[in-house]
């Protein structure tokens, strides 16, 4: 999978999670203070990220990612 | 000023020495307590304690039965049997008394006999009536208690007596006792409210001077009873409700040995259980409790939490088998009906559920954190999770794995469980439910939302692995 296409993955479940745009997101935001996640809608997403990805992910290291940037990079990670 | 500079550790220091976890955490002492008796410090040592052959005595059948509806017979041998089993080969359940009055009462005694066991041992409660020993005698018990009220509230108020004709009385009935050859311990009721000086230790005086010449297993008894709760366990408080002054002037003064000394409290003022752990370490042997802590009023010291702070006092199990307490909360519940606070210690529903979803994360990364000791293994209670908008996704996964036998690397992570944390806060935030989830709700939303694991567990259920 290439960083673009895990790029347009990880847009369109952000948006969809929080009910926007995919247009809406950029890179840059950050889930809590750009997004208005709180901590269920944080694992919420998480889970649907791990759902599309069919991935299991750790937890813990997953949950630290804070950015829509920061998620592109830790699934180029694992799927590249 | 002694300055501390933090220490930066590779291990954390878990004072395991303390908190072994297997065992409840222990109670160690640096030092002797200094009592203010007389214009002078005595030293009482605590560390005496863990030598000493301290043990339980139990009045569920007699306190415990004046708070509540008599037993039935069935239910009292099953509940003597537990106890057996609970305080294990070396009786730390030493005694159970009974009352003698009723047919039930000498029916239940009889079935108790014949089951054989060695501990506790069957004494009865009599009233101080020269005409109950024929019961006592009837019933083969080698030891009875008697009242012997000991407050000028008891016996100018309730007795209608002078002091002088209190204790003849008492006399005549312990000597009666000493005669037909059955050992009396005499319940100096009220003592925390008594004169001390003017009545209780005349007494003891004279009844330690009727049993210096019997044999050791006839030598009389002093139960110590706190009758309203008055006692106060702190160091340099004055008489009657100081418990160290009374314990070391009966052993001092009086010549009363440890092994015939026994608190039996009353929770009155919420002390009833440091009452009598500090009977214990102020130099007493026996501390008489009920099961759950029913007594009259407001309870006796309860018998499952002195069997645990003696675990705690003497850094072993001693052939106690904690897990009775369980079956004991649960008999009493289902069998007897009797319901049981959920948040009382040890045996309440809730004693160690977290319904605080930081509690619950704690509870989930090691179970150390937030359960008191290892109360599976103990107790055969698992720490638990109650559901509720507070509880957290960290409380779900506890739950449900806990419901589901995952251990370890199988256990599932928050992001597998959150829909049924979304389901749960919709509950709150939209239905404006006010009640905890029940386990059959959270069963029902693992069948939805975990349906693979859901019969993975249900199969292995049936299958008994």
């Amino acid at each position: 999978m290439s960083r673009d296409e895990i790029r347009d993955q990880v847009f369109t479940i952000t948006a969809r999670e929080f009910g926007l745009d995919a247009g809406a997101i950029q890179e840059s935001d950050q889930f809590v203070d750009d997004l208005g996640a709180d901590s269920l809608k944080s694992i919420e997403l998480v889970a649907a990220y791990e759902e599309e990805f069919e991935l299991d992910l750790n937890e813990e290291e997953a949950l630290r990612v804070q950015t829509v940037g920061g998620a592109i990079d830790f699934f180029e990670k694992l799927l590249v | 000023m002694r300055i501390y500079q933090l220490q930066h550790v590779d291990e954390p220091n878990l004072v395991e020495d303390v908190f072994p976890h297997v065992l409840p955490p222990l109670i160690a002492f640096e030092g002797v307590i200094h009592e203010y008796i007389d214009g002078e410090y005595v030293e009482i040592d605590p560390r005496d304690v863990k030598t000493r052959d301290i043990y339980v005595t139990d009045t569920t059948f007699r306190d415990g039965q004046q708070a509540r509806p008599p037993y039935k017979k069935e239910q009292m041998v099953r509940l003597f049997q537990m106890l057996s089993e609970l305080g294990g080969p070396n009786g730390i359940v030493r005694q159970s008394e009974f009352f003698l009055y009723t047919k039930n009462d000498r029916d239940a005694i009889e079935a108790c006999q014949a089951l054989g066991l060695r501990y506790p041992e069957i004494t009865g409660w009599i009233r101080a009536n020269k005409m109950d020993f024929r019961l006592v005698r009837e019933m083969g018990l080698s030891e009875t208690g008697m009242l012997t009220s000991s407050s000028d509230y008891h016996i100018f108020y309730k007795q209608n007596q002078t002091r002088q004709e209190a204790m003849d009385q008492y006399l005549e009935v312990v000597e009666a006792a000493l005669e037909h050859g059955i050992r009396p311990r005499c319940h100096l009721e009220d003592i925390t409210r008594a004169d001390l000086p003017g009545f209780v230790y005349p007494f003891v005086q004279r009844l330690e001077k009727l049993t210096e010449d019997q044999p050791d297993n006839m030598k009389i008894k002093i139960r110590l009873c706190d009758t309203m709760g008055f006692g106060l366990p702190f160091p340099n408080v004055p008489e009657p409700r100081s418990i160290p002054k009374l314990i070391w002037r009966l052993k001092n003064e009086c010549g009363v040995t440890a092994d015939r000394l026994e608190w039996h409290g009353h929770n009155d003022f919420h002390k009833v259980h440091v009452n009598g752990a500090f009977s214990w370490i102020y130099g007493l042997n026996a501390l008489n409790a009920t099961l759950f802590g029913f007594g009259e009023r407001t309870g006796n010291p309860p018998l499952e939490g002195a069997i645990i702070e003696y675990v705690s006092l003497k850094g072993e199990l001693n052939g106690v088998n904690l897990r009775v307490i369980t079956e004991m909360a649960d008999y009493y519940q289902k069998e007897i009906g009797t319901e049981l606070s959920p948040n009382y210690p040890f045996v309440g529903r809730d004693f160690n559920t977290t319904r605080a979803g930081i509690h619950a994360g704690g509870l989930r990364r090691d179970e150390r954190i937030y359960n008191i000791f290892d109360t599976e293994a103990l107790l055969g209670r698992s720490p638990r999770v109650a559901i509720t908008d507070k509880s957290g996704t960290d409380g779900i996964a506890l739950w449900v794995n806990e419901f589901l036998g995952l251990e370890d690397d199988d256990r599932l992570s928050v992001m597998k469980v959150v829909k049924i944390q979304r389901w749960v806060m919709d509950q709150y935030e939209k239905e404006h439910r006010l009640t905890t989830i029940s386990d059959q709700e959270l069963e029902e939303q693992v069948k939805i939302h975990l349906p693979e694991y859901y019969e993975k567990m249900k199969k292995k259920v049936t299958s008994g692995k």
